[in-house]
């Protein structure tokens, strides 16, 4: 019987495709990679797609485990062709355990319904990527996707407590613990979070959950010079014997293209910060905020704002959230997230500035300068040959400029297919040597998500 | 038995707005024949009105229809509604996959059985009738 | 002789500002069921972009995948990217018919020009309802008309409860549901009506269906109409009326009424008026989701169209906890109550239609006191 077939038999007609008009979407992430897989499919169970990797393992078809593909680095495609397996069927919520304080669910649920369910309880799940309205639990996993409140809360990662795993050679496997704590074995639950789906494909994941701080504060300040709000940044991160639950910045560039695009009223300055505070108690929460004000006064903000409610508080984030629409609407664009050690965040904010005007591409920066993690977005003509070629030159001065400052390529998004030949440049040579083992030992035919990573077999 | 092509299963009276009944202990039981499911095409909603409904032979009481097509359902029997079939609600597509099984539609609590009489059985009867039909209307496929 | 992928050309740009963020598949009727990217915008952008590139050849599976939209506009309102997906994807149907690649709406055509209305059905049906010098003409359409009689007479009946003086004309569809689906609306239906509302000396037009009110608002056909246009929800947005419920009530937003002619105020202006305990879904105004059938979706996936509706019905069921889901369009209501099971307590009215429910209980009630 010809695979496909096999394939059909075990998840149904319904849940197979082969036709080009489905397969040329699933050639796209949100990267600007392009490969056309040879068939999706949409498993309903684990065990279908166990029974789907054994078969491709024997007969060496690439398997690409894809969640919303919303993969800004190419994560999701099919570079040797092969079979997406699209999990966004597999969206149920198992278990929801208050008293344990974890939840587990399917892949394919959406983070933010995720939180829809767990605000019920008054619980969440921190990490919030921007597209968590999209974006699925597994993806994220796979991804260790971060977020806003990363400084405070950290990423997905760290909530991870077990999962459930469709090994590359076609075994279900489960690891990791119901217990907040668990150091039994090797540490499996972690190295698969952000494996980029070159391991495995998750079936199931056990996720900590936190509950909900009561109270925020948020404040907005802008600043006159770059160095300033650098500054700020530094101080407010190693001085100030707290950790903001928030913080952001926008750069001039950003700033002009939203005053200039949209109703959004912004003075002309060089660097906007935005912070927030968050905790059990008001008294606490405005105590942080005022530790964090007195640092920001310190360093010539130009103006600063404060607010309590939630409707003036979503005021000051209105700039932060439009960011990446404003500068796409302009143009389209490539969006890095290089990371660097946070007091380096004001040379990496120089350096883009400087990369931007030697290759004469506009670059938009913001981010999550708490974390030391930005996002600089690349504005280039996409038909323009030169302008596409200006584009792959900035990005490799971007990944230098990261690594040279101890940086590295990529906070959240995943190495995938973009930053791929960058990946030397970060990881020594027994490092890598070692990623390659482990990946051997678990994909010997090296079917699962090929040719990502670097990790060339 | 096979008549100009569509399946007319025997032991089945037939209706001539091309509905089929059967008896079923003191209940008539009714659905559409193969004709008008291969015309209409994949069924994809039944109006299931409200059990103990009266009905009247020959006189329509609840609407069918598929992606192109609005057809009423007339009574095989005068009578009373007494059951309908549930599972079309969300599979109306069991109209065409089995009609005459598990794709019935209602089933009646008669007044008269002695009213099956005014439905059709010989085969004869039923070539001629629905050779008019496909004349009218057309052959389904 | 045009240019092939002339209509989408204009689109070019468009399609390639899409930057794939997947925003829309949150917010997506189609995809929420199918979960296949390729029926969600920014799946179609992508698809589009291809053969805009000359990556890929034009196909009868592309031209069906096309159809696969009930253009409600959900992704336009959620991108961030400023792309309109409804807009391109009905360029690119009329493209995709004028490159050979005829679709099932085809024979619509054919049927509506032959029959007047777009379900063939051969006995025109006549409202009568016809009155000399009346300052108002009623336009209600072949939804209504064809498949959900019922609530165009209770409308009529309120219409008369409240005194209103109107007509109506012997109304042929207003064909603008082709403009979605690759061809076009037919001129001589479109002055059939025109010269029907001049011969009836009216200065203002009331239509009960939202997409007759696109139609005959800004359909170029439609230009020498020189009449004033109202959907019956802004009719009536300012009237008083003598009924009441005190059940839980709730609204659904049609796409055509609301997201795509803006009107969201006045329907919820007359609800207020006679349900005091109103209650909004939690996805509503330019939120609202679509009740699947739009865009020709009904016609070319009635099933799947169905399913949607079923979902967006047991959503607000349990969103809401409503007895009463009001909307006013009749392809809403006729979608919402094929969906709905038979052990679902909700009822589905046209807001016109429950308030005429409301008046003939009330007469009952008088009738009964008498």
């Amino acid at each position: 019987m010809n695979t496909m077939h096999e394939f059909i038999d075990i998840v149904g007609e319904d849940n197979f495709s082969d036709k080009i008009e489905d397969l040329i979407p699933y050639s796209y992430d949100a990267s600007i990679n392009v490969y056309r897989p040879d068939a999706l499919i949409w498993p309903e169970t684990a065990d279908q797609i166990s029974q789907i990797v054994t078969i491709a393992n024997q007969k060496g078809i690439p398997i690409i485990p894809r969640g919303a593909g919303t993969s800004l680095s190419g994560g999701v495609l099919a570079i040797e062709g092969g079979i997406v397996i699209d999990v966004s069927k597999m969206d149920t919520i198992i278990e929801i355990k208050i008293a344990d304080r974890y939840a587990t669910v399917q892949p394919g649920v959406i983070c933010d319904n995720l939180n829809k369910e767990l605000s019920k309880h008054k619980f969440i799940f921190p990490p919030d990527p921007a597209s968590s309205s999209v974006a699925t639990i597994g993806g994220n996993v796979a991804t260790n996707a971060g977020g806003i409140k990363g400084a405070k809360y950290g990423t997905t990662r760290d909530y991870v407590l077990g999962l459930e795993v469709v090994i590359p050679t076609g075994e279900i496997m489960r690891t990791g613990a119901y217990t907040m704590k668990c150091v039994s074995g090797y540490d499996l639950p972690k190295l698969f979070a952000g494996s980029e789906g070159t391991l495995g494909i998750i079936t199931e994941v056990t996720l900590k959950i936190n509950p909900i701080p009561l109270h925020a504060m948020t404040a907005m300040a802008t600043f006159g010079r770059l160095e300033d709000a650098g500054h700020a940044i530094s101080e407010t991160m190693t001085k100030s014997n707290l950790i903001p639950s928030v913080m952001e910045i926008l750069d001039k560039v950003t700033l002009t293209s939203i005053r200039e695009n949209t109703p959004i009223e912004l003075p002309e300055c060089e660097a906007m910060i935005l912070t927030e505070t968050d905790g059990y108690t008001w008294h606490e929460v405005e105590a942080q905020m005022m530790v964090i004000l007195e640092i920001l006064k310190k360093n010539n903000p130009l103006a600063i704002k404060t607010a309590k409610e939630e409707k003036e508080r979503m005021e000051l984030w209105e700039a932060r959230k439009t960011a990446y629409a404003t500068l796409s609407r302009i143009s389209t664009g490539v969006l890095d997230d290089v990371t660097v050690p946070i007091s380096k965040i004001t040379d990496l904010l120089t350096g883009i500035q400087e990369i931007s005007q030697r290759h004469g591409l506009i670059i938009g920066t913001y981010g999550h300068a708490g974390d030391g993690n930005l996002h600089p977005q690349i504005l280039y003509d996409s038909y323009n040959p030169e302008q596409v070629k200006k584009m792959e030159m900035v990005e490799s001065d971007l990944f230098h400029l990261a690594v040279s400052l101890n940086g590295t390529l990529t906070g959240e998004h995943g190495i995938g297919l973009s930053k791929a030949d960058y990946m030397g440049l970060e990881h020594d040579k027994v490092e890598i040597e070692v990623m390659k083992k482990i990946k051997k030992a678990l994909d010997p035919n090296n079917i699962m998500n090929p040719g990502k990573m670097a990790l060339h077999l | 038995m096979e008549i100009e092509g569509y399946n007319f299963p025997e032991g089945l009276y037939y209706e001539k707005n091309h509905f089929w009944a059967r008896v079923e202990g003191d209940l008539v039981v009714m659905g559409m024949n193969d004709y008008a499911q291969l015309m209409s095409g994949e069924v994809v909603y039944v109006a299931l009105p409200p059990i103990g409904k009266k009905l009247t032979q020959g006189k329509s009481f609840a609407k069918v229809e598929s992606g192109k097509w609005l057809g009423k359902i007339y009574a095989v029997v005068s009578g009373e509604l007494a059951e309908v079939n549930e599972e079309l609600e969300e599979n109306a597509k069991l109209i065409n996959d089995d009609p005459f099984g598990k794709g019935w539609m209602f089933k009646i609590k008669p007044e008269n059985m002695d009213e099956l009489d005014n439905l059709m059985t010989d085969p004869e009867e039923i070539r001629e009738w629905l050779n008019a039909e496909i004349a009218e209307h057309g052959v389904a496929s | 002789m045009s240019e092939p992928l002339e209509l989408s050309k204009k689109y070019q740009h468009m399609v390639t500002q899409c930057s794939r963020c997947g925003f829309c598949r949150a917010v997506c009727p189609i995809f929420d069921i199918t979960k296949n990217w390729a029926t969600n915008a920014g799946g179609k952008m992508v698809l589009i972009k291809e053969i805009l590139d000359g990556k890929i050849e034009p196909s009868e599976g592309i031209a069906k995948s096309l159809l696969c939209c009930t253009t409600c506009m959900n992704c336009t309102t959620n991108c961030p990217s400023g792309v309109d997906p409804p807009e391109v994807i009905r360029a690119t149907r009329k493209d995709m018919v004028n490159l050979g690649y005829d679709n099932m709406f085809k024979a619509m055509s054919d049927v509506i020009a032959k029959t007047g209305n777009i379900y063939g059905e051969k006995e025109k049906y006549d409202w009568g309802h016809k009155h000399e010098r009346a300052p108002y003409v009623l336009f209600v359409g072949c939804v209504g008309t064809y498949r959900e009689e019922e609530s165009v007479e209770e409308t009529i009946n309120l219409l008369d409860i409240l005194g209103v003086k109107f007509t109506m004309i012997d109304e042929v569809c207003c064909s603008g549901v082709l403009e979605d689906v690759g061809y076009q609306a037919h001129k001589n239906l479109a002055k059939h009506n025109i010269d029907e509302f001049h011969r009836t000396g009216v200065k203002a037009i009331i239509t009960t269906c939202p997409y007759c009110y696109r139609v005959f608002k800004n359909h170029p056909f439609y230009n020498g109409l020189n009449l004033e246009l109202q959907h019956i929800t802004q009719f009536l947005a300012k009237h008083d009326f003598k009924v009441k419920t005190d059940k839980k009530v709730t609204y659904h937003d049609p796409c055509d009424l609301g997201r795509h002619a803006g009107i969201y105020e006045e329907p919820r202006q007359i609800i207020r008026k006679i349900a005091p305990n109103f209650v909004e879904p939690e996805r509503t105004r330019e939120n609202a989701m679509c009740c699947g059938a739009g865009g020709g979706f009904r016609g070319s996936s009635p099933k799947e169209s169905i399913t949607i509706a079923r979902t967006r019905l047991r959503k607000i069921m349990e969103e809401t906890g409503a007895e009463i889901l009001l909307t006013e369009c009749p392809s809403c209501l006729h979608n919402f109550r094929n969906a709905k099971l038979r052990r679902w307590n909700i009822e589905i009215y046209n807001i016109t239609e429950f308030i005429g429910k409301l008046y003939k209980e009330m007469d009952v009630r008088k009738n009964v006191a008498a």
